[in-house]
């Protein structure tokens, strides 16, 4: 036992080692010999271009398929499908952890759900309160008032606090009404092979085809109970009231997303997701201890399944709030704490590391590929601005007027800034894309905001120092040094509009 | 496997190939080598960079007028001896021979190209013997010593216009010296000097509130302003005095019997008067450097600031 806490432990530091290790090398680098640390700069930097082009053209692709798919009628695709599964036995199970957010935010999510195509007579929404929030249950009792003739069941469940081996965590909860729903479906005599678990932020706003859509890929899979299904996450609730560091960041969010989902060999659930129930008990819920139970769960089901298991994208998106607060700082503080948040998804690498060492079934090199992977992102995310910001001027900087009277000290600013020039390309396809993803501007947004919109491209620059590495850096340092992140959520700012 | 992932593959191992074949180029290019396509090998070179001020001279490189006009690189250069000449018109031209070693980088990026019809305008519209430029006012100040009478106008001569007239003293004085604070003015000849106070708001002189020092029987040969902007120290052919520059003031004298003061410099920084002195006799040529301690912290000072009714003169 105490020799896997300690193979964990291992596994816990190397993101952390790796991370530091490469930039510490860099500087190091730098001081004695800027010669040989120019010239892996620019490797580094040709490497970034040339992955920064190839990702925006993942982007463009992925972005057409969003586009395409729109307007297509899933409900009526659903009824063409002719499968041993119908439609009409098919059962969605939402559940929207709560903590602390009030009706009102909850109401536009489920206000969403009620606009849905999907005949609501084949929903099934779990409210999954924290008992130790004072105000759950008088919250509860508001929304069932007004929901709960609306869909096949309106449930409220309440996670009780401090129960065994969990810790406060959202994965907790919803175990918590993954379990209550389990005894609904059992007294209702529901099989668990026809329900969907839909696994919502409390803010998710769905589009009234996203249920149809679901269950169009669930059908039409051939394994649908090996797959987790993943929406686009946007983030357009607020979009419009949003300052524009939110909004270049959450944006930034949801490209990175949509490019991830071309990428299936990488791709694993975030954030809103579905899978089948059946699944989902199989594999014994979400981690009750963990703090990225969203793509945690996506690895408990790969483990499970033994590398048999993979996440559909659904093109097709679901709606969030933009996280932001009452001042630019305070915005910024809380951009940075949802980043780092995300960043400790690097919690996976030790939970999969561990599992892979555990499990003889999954092919060596998969598992190889995989660990790289998800290695190789986090560690990436972690260094690559702290590179090209940081570490990129230090051999001018240190090399003194040797360096600086070679060639190389006199092409280095030169060959970066004109690599750094094709990027502009990349940035002006971000910013067009960016424009048609928006939601209609609201009345009481002044049109002028459509130029502020564009115009505040030019601070990404800045947002890539606040939140490109940072926040990852200091979610692998905490777990590298043991100091394990609490779950804290973002603080929704919801504005009704 | 599904068209997007042959897409997607198509493009991972097109962008991996842009990689690996644009990357020797990039750091050949960086490293500054050329690469020969006829005998295929890499060349270590050397290169120039030019800076002028102004830009945009043509380059003669070699006797060769490059496409390029500075700011300019020029790369890929093989070690040796290259003639450049830069040119822009109305301005000077420049030329010079210029080393170029291999991976190195030879940077002229200091050039000024001076205009062939300098830019020269008079900005006095009297006649004038000296003058004072107080950038802190943007003003600029002109005596005009014959006449005893004081100009003023702005840093271009815009706002050229009479000032006053000083007290006459004879001969007119030939030098000026404005105190630290930039409120004072002192004229002098060789046996009296004028302080004239400046003033702040419309960045006039005032001649009017003007402050004559007699040195009957000795020969002034420098005044400098104390760091206070109060007292003037005088370097005469007879010794060095100290005098306030308010009405009546009455100078003191510091030292005298000097053999004969030769060289002298006043630290304003820490009021301290360097002076070379000749002991013995002049004609010797060897004499002995002197600092006179003239600071506030000093006692010498700190007693004449506060001088005693009997005590006005302190001997070296």
């Amino acid at each position: 036992m105490s020799g896997q806490r300690d193979i964990k432990r291992i596994f816990e530091i190397t993101p952390g080692v790796l991370s530091w290790g490469i930039i510490l090398f860099f500087v190091a680098l730098a001081f004695a010999n800027p010669v040989l640390c120019a010239v892996l700069i620019i490797i580094f930097d040709f490497y970034w271009i040339i992955r920064t082009v190839y990702l925006t053209t993942l982007l463009i692709l992925a972005y057409r398929k969003l586009q395409k798919q729109k307007y297509r009628s899933w409900a009526g695709d659903c009824e063409a499908l002719s499968g041993p599964v119908n439609r009409k036995d098919v059962y969605h199970l939402v559940i929207f952890p709560v903590f602390k957010e009030t009706p009102e935010v909850l109401l536009h999510s489920l206000e969403s759900l009620r606009m849905s195509e999907y005949p609501k007579d084949r929903l099934i929404v779990v409210m999954a309160y924290e008992e130790r929030n004072p105000l759950s249950r008088r919250n509860a009792a508001v929304l069932e008032e007004e929901f709960k003739d609306e869909f096949f069941a309106f449930i409220s469940t309440f996670h009780p606090d401090k129960l065994h081996g969990e810790k406060r965590t959202k994965g907790a909860n919803a175990t918590w009404a993954a379990r209550r729903s389990r005894e609904f479906l059992d007294s209702r005599g529901i099989t668990y092979e026809n329900v969907i678990v839909s696994c919502f932020d409390s803010d998710t706003c769905v589009d009234p085809e996203y249920f149809a859509c679901l269950t169009y890929h669930f059908l039409s899979s051939p394994e649908p109970h090996k797959a987790s299904y993943q929406p686009m996450p946007v983030y357009n609730n607020n979009i419009w009231q949003a300052p524009s560091f939110a909004r270049i960041v959450e944006i930034s969010a949801s490209f990175c997303q949509l490019i991830e989902s071309m990428r299936l060999e990488k791709f694993v659930t975030f954030s809103s997701h579905s899978m089948s129930f059946k699944t989902l008990v199989d594999i014994e819920y979400w981690p009750v201890d963990m703090i990225s139970d969203d793509s945690v769960i996506y690895w408990k089901a790969f483990l499970h399944y033994n590398g048999d298991y993979r996440v559909i994208p659904l093109y097709i998106t679901v709606s969030m709030d933009a996280a932001y607060s009452s001042s630019f700082f305070k915005t910024m503080a809380m951009q940075y704490k949802q980043k780092r948040r995300w960043a400790w998804g690097v919690e996976n690498f030790p939970y999969v590391a561990c599992g892979f060492l555990k499990n003889k079934r999954i092919p060596l090199f998969t598992k190889i590929k995989r660990a790289f992977n998800l290695l190789e992102s986090h560690v990436t995310w972690a260094v690559w601005a702290v590179i090209l910001v940081l570490v990129g001027p230090l051999p001018l900087l240190l090399g003194g007027k040797v360096f600086s009277s070679m060639a190389i000290g006199y092409n280095l600013p030169k060959i970066t800034g004109l690599l750094f020039n094709f990027t502009i390309i990349t940035s002006l396809t971000w910013v067009i894309l960016s424009r048609t993803i928006l939601p209609p501007r609201p009345k009481e947004v002044s049109w002028t905001k459509n130029i502020v919109m564009i115009l505040e491209w030019v601070i990404v620059p800045f947002v890539i120092l606040i939140v490109g590495s940072a926040p990852a850096l200091d979610a692998q340092t905490r777990m590298m040094l043991g100091r394990y992140m609490e779950f804290n959520p973002t603080q929704k700012h919801k504005e009704v509009v | 496997m599904s068209k997007d992932q042959v897409i997607r593959g198509v493009l991972f191992y097109a962008a991996v190939a842009v990689f690996l074949s644009g990357l020797p180029f990039i750091l050949s290019s960086a490293l500054g080598y050329k690469f020969n396509p006829h005998s295929m090998k890499f060349t270590k070179t050397g290169l120039i960079s030019i800076i002028t001020d102004p830009e945009g001279a043509l380059i003669y490189f070699d006797g060769i007028l490059l496409k390029d006009k500075t700011p300019a690189s020029i790369r890929e250069l093989l070690p040796g001896r290259y003639d450049l000449r830069l040119e822009l018109d109305d301005y000077n031209f420049w030329s010079g021979e210029v080393f170029v070693e291999a991976g190195q980088v030879t940077r002229l990026e200091n050039i000024i190209l001076f205009p062939v019809r300098p830019n020269l305008k008079k900005l006095n519209k009297e006649k004038i013997s000296g003058f004072w430029v107080d950038e802190e006012r943007g003003r600029i100040y002109y005596f005009d010593s014959r006449e005893n009478l004081v100009y003023t106008s702005g840093l271009k001569g815009e706002d050229f216009q009479d000032v006053g007239m000083l007290p006459e003293i004879t001969p007119p004085p030939k030098r000026w010296k404005v105190s630290p604070d930039k409120k004072k003015a002192v004229f002098f000849n060789a046996n009296q000097a004028v302080v004239a106070e400046m003033e702040g708001e419309e960045g006039r002189a005032l001649p009017d509130a003007a402050v004559v020092l007699n040195f009957s029987g000795r020969r002034l040969l420098d005044i400098f302003w104390h760091s206070d902007s109060f007292h003037l120290v005088a370097v005469t052919d007879k010794g060095v005095e100290v005098v306030e520059t308010g009405a009546a003031a009455i100078p003191v004298t510091l030292l005298e019997h000097l053999k004969g003061a030769g060289d002298y410099y006043y630290n304003e920084k820490e009021d301290a008067l360097y002076f070379l002195d000749y002991p013995e006799v002049l004609s010797s040529g060897s004499g002995d450097l002197f600092k006179l301690d003239l600071s506030l912290k000093s006692s010498i000072f700190q007693n004449l600031l506060r001088p005693k009714s009997d005590e006005r003169s302190k001997r070296y």
